[in-house]
């Protein structure tokens, strides 16, 4: 029961603490509008070149919408409390590091699903695409499981923060990545192969997928492996956070590597 | 649990290894602390003093479980401070000074109410203890404000509440009174004294001495990694026995003029500390010796102001064990 309560209010707390983005003005013009902005471009640009239809940049977008708020969510969950000074406050406590950090990812995969609908429901409406009501729950679920794998990656990111001060860096640069290949704006055929197999362990790759089958009105039963891929990638990462973290914390102790920056 | 002291280091050191450059790297090692031994007992309120870089700050961090000693042996409360971390840090309070360390976006509450459950304050305990605390630091009312809006005597305030949350054995308080005004850092030692009145350990770092003498049962001066003294306020004080002082007020003293007092006959020490404009001069010298004629002979063409003789206090002590290490 403390556990719970150290994940779900302690990651709320957590995310009003540390993430930057909370103001209206913040929140609307870089987690709303630019998310959209982007669809269309990439929307117009596939119409111009004749790459796909609306629907695959709709839906991939709206996918990929989720990633600033999970990537740079999850790399701001560590990285600001640096910022703060805090970060030797909260290693100074008893409690699990694993459910500290796994909960911090909670909201951030809430605000990403929130941003992913949001993103859907405009670029729809905007393009006029039409989604089976049907298939609007398995939707919700695609657009779910790859918020949380994000966050798990941004979490995996900002783990790294406490070994490496540029940290930032690295998640501008993972978001590039995500956008390239994951294939939520180019078709993962046209890729070379070894960016294929990257994508395979990237998040958001299996629920874009997903999602474009619920999109087509495939059903649930046809888009279950690629949820549950995503699902088992955002396993993944929560699992490779959870050792960077402690790999990290045990070494900052050793080589007082968070002392010397 | 069984141990009499509250904290027990054997031979502690810590070296700090650092690497610059990436083609041609070049490492250096820098010996923080070279091997202290202390005991402090429970309910004891313990002063830890020396100049900056002495190695304070990478004591108390190797005590409260952020760093692991290169070498030698800690416990809290009988816990080993590198295999029973957890137990430790279920014992400790740790409060620096300074701006940082909070919560800026979150309010006073919300801060106290996330720590609470980073350090396992039982959900239906929180609140009475949060209450009680901000009641004890004098934040009752303003509670609801973001902290970024606090003043520096406030967050340090803050900063104590947080280190109370968890009821700690043992409270680290490094610098606490750094930047705070004169009638705020009064109302931090009375929650002191208070503190370890009602049986909280308390280890003090602080740069103030008036604190230390009237705070701390037992003081250790550390300097260069080594503790250079160790006793009660009127022991310390003892190391300044035989001296008098004279304080001359100065303004723009050439160094030529400084090392000229140190070398005069029967000064023992000679201490400057800027004051703006102003530059306080620490004349210590054998007692049976009047020296204030020569000092001023030194200073001549200097620009004077106030000048006074008096008896050492624990400040002069502390000046002439550091400078003897």
């Amino acid at each position: 029961m403390s556990t719970l309560r150290l994940i779900t209010t302690g990651g709320a707390l957590a995310y009003r603490a540390l993430f930057n983005w909370t103001s209206p003005t913040m929140y609307a013009g870089t987690l709303l509008a630019g998310p959209t902005f982007q669809l269309l471009f990439f929307a117009y640009l596939g119409r111009q070149l004749r790459v796909a239809d609306d629907g695959f940049f709709i839906v991939g977008n709206a996918v990929l919408a989720a990633s600033s708020a999970c990537v740079f969510g999850g790399t701001m969950a560590v990285a600001n409390e640096r910022r703060y000074g805090t970060l030797g406050h909260v290693l100074l406590s008893p409690r699990s590091r694993t459910a500290i950090f796994w909960g911090r990812v909670l909201p951030y995969a809430g605000n990403g699903l929130l941003i992913a609908a949001f993103t859907l429901t405009a670029g729809s409406l905007l393009l006029g695409l039409r989604i089976p009501l049907a298939a609007l729950p398995g939707l919700g679920l695609a657009l779910a499981a790859g918020s949380l794998a994000c966050g798990f990656f941004g979490l995996t990111l900002g783990a790294l923060g406490l070994r490496f001060r540029d940290v930032w860096v690295v998640s501008n640069v993972a978001v590039a990545v995500l956008l390239l290949l994951t294939g939520v704006n180019v078709p993962r055929g046209e890729l070379p192969q070894w960016m294929i197999g990257v994508g395979h362990v990237l998040p958001i790759t299996h629920a874009a997928e997903a999602a474009r089958l619920l999109a087509a009105g495939r059903g649930l039963g046809a888009a279950a492996p690629a949820l549950l891929a995503e699902l088992l990638v955002g396993a993944g990462y929560a699992i490779v956070a959870a050792a960077l973290l402690k790999t990290f914390e045990a070494e900052s102790r050793r080589r007082a590597s968070l002392e010397t920056l | 649990m069984g141990s009499e002291y509250a904290i027990e280091a054997e031979g502690l050191r810590r070296t700090y290894r650092t690497r610059t450059g990436w083609l041609k790297p070049r490492r250096s090692e820098v010996e923080a602390v070279r091997g202290i031994d202390l005991t402090v007992r429970r309910g004891e309120l313990f002063g830890l003093l020396g100049p900056n870089g002495a190695g304070k700050t990478t004591t108390i961090k190797m005590l409260n479980t952020l760093l692991i000693p290169t070498a030698g042996t800690a416990r809290i409360c009988g816990f080993d401070v590198v295999t029973r971390t957890r137990e430790v840090r279920r014992r400790i309070g740790y409060v620096f000074g300074g701006d940082r360390g909070l919560y800026d976006r979150l309010s006073g509450l919300d801060n106290l109410r996330y720590f609470a459950e980073l350090y396992g304050v039982p959900p239906h305990q929180q609140k009475s203890a949060i209450a009680e605390l901000l009641d004890l630091v004098g934040l009752t009312g303003r509670e609801h404000e973001r902290v970024e809006g606090y003043s520096r005597g406030m967050r340090q305030r803050l900063h104590i509440a947080r280190g109370l949350l968890h009821d700690p054995d043992v409270l680290f308080l490094d610098e606490p009174s750094i930047g705070v005004d004169p009638v705020a850092a009064r109302e931090l030692r009375r929650t002191v004294g208070n503190l370890a009145a009602n049986g909280t350990t308390v280890l003090l770092t602080t740069h103030y001495m008036a604190e230390a003498d009237e705070l701390c049962d037992r003081i250790a001066v550390i300097a260069d990694g080594r503790l250079q003294a160790l006793g009660t306020p009127a022991e310390l004080r003892s190391h300044a026995d035989g001296r008098r002082v004279v304080e001359v007020e100065a303004y723009g003293v050439p160094d030529s003029a400084i090392a000229a007092l140190r070398g005069l006959p029967g000064v023992r020490e000679t201490a400057v500390e800027e004051r703006g404009t102003l530059q306080l001069l620490t004349v210590q010298s054998d007692a049976h010796l009047d020296v204030q004629g020569d000092v001023l002979r030194e200073l001549a063409g200097v620009r004077l102001g106030r000048v006074a003789s008096r008896e050492p206090t624990l400040e002069d002590a502390y000046v002439a064990i550091v400078n003897a290490a």
